[in-house]
């Protein structure tokens, strides 16, 4: 090994396999997949639904433990991780909970950490800075539209500073417009964080336009077909959605369906 | 804000409120002058005697009502507290829930007519007697109501607090408690009424003081104590609606949350 590693990695996942035992038959939600995640990068797992990437990202958390395979997170296991909140999760819902006003969902991580109540009061203002929601602290979730709760959510998975960011279709559940806007907003909170984002979408354009890479799964195993390094400069602008490099790398990635 | 609530709920309350007055005290005339029924203020007597009555006895009936009233109040409230306990045990362990489980439903099967003269003879106080049955009557409704509510947290919500790697009662401190409280609320608005009722029920069967005691007593001496009779009923149904706005008042106050309290519909 002459070659010097000019990163360091942050999630490593060497031939992972997850087998689901259903009444009928089992079920291979993944076979053998094998990713390399570096620090500081945004990564997007994409594929058609059934083709594991929710569930590799569950794998990573430590929600699910994977059938066969070794996984490395932070330079330990997956529970490790989890246990020493080495990450951050935002699920495809907000979860945020009803009776906590939005300053007290963002700051439940903290809380369960034991963070004192002083410095708890001293970084909610940032973080509900961050993520433009400075007005909204006294709010109920309920109060919020839905795209504003999904910023919660993510001020709440940001608010421990996490190494790494999971997010698991964050905004599928959003219309076209006001996910196109999050995924500027999301681009400009990680440009002030630069953690590790692990970013699960069924959408394209979304991946290419957040991502450094792209992991394209495929479906029924679960494997990874490709993966697709976007060039594309940063900090990206809602303009290069019209550019050609942007539509060629669609291309690029449907080819990659294509084959399947 | 103010004018269209007095419009829109108080106004036609108290329309509703007045017309039924006015129907009864027709209907009592229509009884009583035109059908000249047999004991007809009996079967429905005019309010103006009842509120002459009431007048006159109003400082007996609170103080029968205070009695009755406490305790069922106190009934209710260890049985609320022994409902919410065993709810939080089976919530826990599957165990519990088989063994205890039929047997809470099978108690709940056995007529509270039977059960009050059993416990008055084992307790031989009509207070005590008086509290176990209120409180009896009220663990059921809250406990099955709590389980309910314990459960109805999130698969994600749990989620998100597992990976917070989050102690079993964090858990349930921070997440599944605070979700059953719109189900223990339910419960206890459910019970709070049925506790009052118990306790009458029990006064029916021989005590000293309550509410239910003077009902019995003017029951027995015939139509000239009827309007006092009746006013005891009113009082018995009164001490009910109160235990009910009550706990809808502690509802309001510690679940503001709640869909149902819930202002508007949501900005942006």
């Amino acid at each position: 090994m002459t070659t010097t590693q000019v990163y360091t990695p942050e999630i490593e996942l060497d031939h992972v396999s997850m087998r689901y035992q259903t009444e009928k038959s089992e079920v291979l939600a993944l076979e053998e997949v094998t990713v390399d995640i570096r620090k500081g990068e945004f990564v997007s797992l994409l594929g058609p639904s059934g083709c594991g990437k929710t569930t590799l990202l569950r794998i990573m958390a430590d929600l699910i433990q994977p059938t066969n395979g070794e996984i490395k997170i932070a330079g330990g296991t997956a529970k490790e991780a989890r246990l020493a909140q080495k990450y951050g999760i935002v699920f495809q819902s907000p979860v945020l909970y009803d009776w906590r006003k939005i300053k007290k969902n963002i700051l439940l991580p903290l809380e369960m950490m034991g963070v004192s109540k002083e410095e708890r009061e001293k970084r909610v203002d940032s973080l509900l800075g961050l993520v433009g929601l400075s007005d909204f602290k006294e709010k109920y979730p309920w109060q919020l539209s839905g795209g504003m709760q999904q910023r919660v959510a993510i001020a709440r998975a940001l608010a421990i500073e996490p190494e790494i960011l999971l997010m698991d279709e964050p905004f599928s559940a959003l219309d076209e417009f006001s996910r196109e806007r999050l995924n500027e907003e999301l681009l400009s909170i990680w440009s002030k964080v630069n953690n590790t984002v692990v970013f699960v979408t069924h959408s394209i354009p979304e991946a290419i336009f957040l991502s450094d890479r792209v992991f394209v799964l495929s479906p029924h195993p679960g494997r990874l077909s490709a993966v697709v390094e976007i060039p594309l400069p940063r900090p990206r602008t809602k303009e290069l959605r019209n550019s050609k490099e942007f539509y060629d790398l669609i291309s690029v990635i449907r080819d990659c369906f294509e084959g399947v | 804000m103010r004018n269209s609530l007095l419009k829109n709920r108080v106004a036609p309350a108290a329309v509703w409120f007045v017309a039924i007055l006015i129907g009864w005290q027709c209907l009592s005339w229509l009884f009583l002058e035109v059908l000249e029924l047999p004991l007809a203020q009996s079967k429905l007597p005019y309010l103006h005697e009842l509120t002459r009555t009431l007048l006159d006895y109003a400082d007996v009936l609170l103080t029968e009502g205070a009695v009755t009233f406490s305790n069922a109040a106190l009934g209710f409230l260890f049985g609320a507290i022994a409902g919410i306990l065993l709810a939080i045990l089976m919530s826990i362990s599957k165990w519990v829930e088989q063994l205890t489980f039929p047997y809470a439903v099978a108690s709940q099967m056995i007529p509270i007519l039977g059960l009050a003269p059993i416990v008055y003879g084992i307790v031989h106080d009509d207070q005590i007697s008086r509290i176990l049955i209120a409180a009896y009557i009220t663990f059921f409704p809250v406990s099955l109501n709590m389980l309910r509510g314990l459960r109805s947290a999130e698969p994600s919500a749990v989620e998100l607090m597992y990976s917070y790697a989050a102690k079993p009662w964090v858990i349930y401190w921070k997440l599944r408690l605070p979700a059953a409280l719109p189900g223990l609320f339910s419960g206890l608005k459910i019970a709070a009424p049925l506790a009052v009722t118990g306790a009458i029920l029990v006064e029916l069967m021989g005590a000293t003081q309550g509410i239910g005691v003077i009902m019995l007593r003017n029951l027995y001496y015939g139509p000239s104590h009827n309007y006092m009779f009746w006013l005891t009923v009113i009082t018995g149904a009164f001490l009910g609606i109160i235990s009910y706005l009550l706990i809808s008042l502690f509802e309001r106050i510690l679940t503001p949350w709640q869909p149902e309290f819930r202002k508007t519909g949501g900005e942006d």
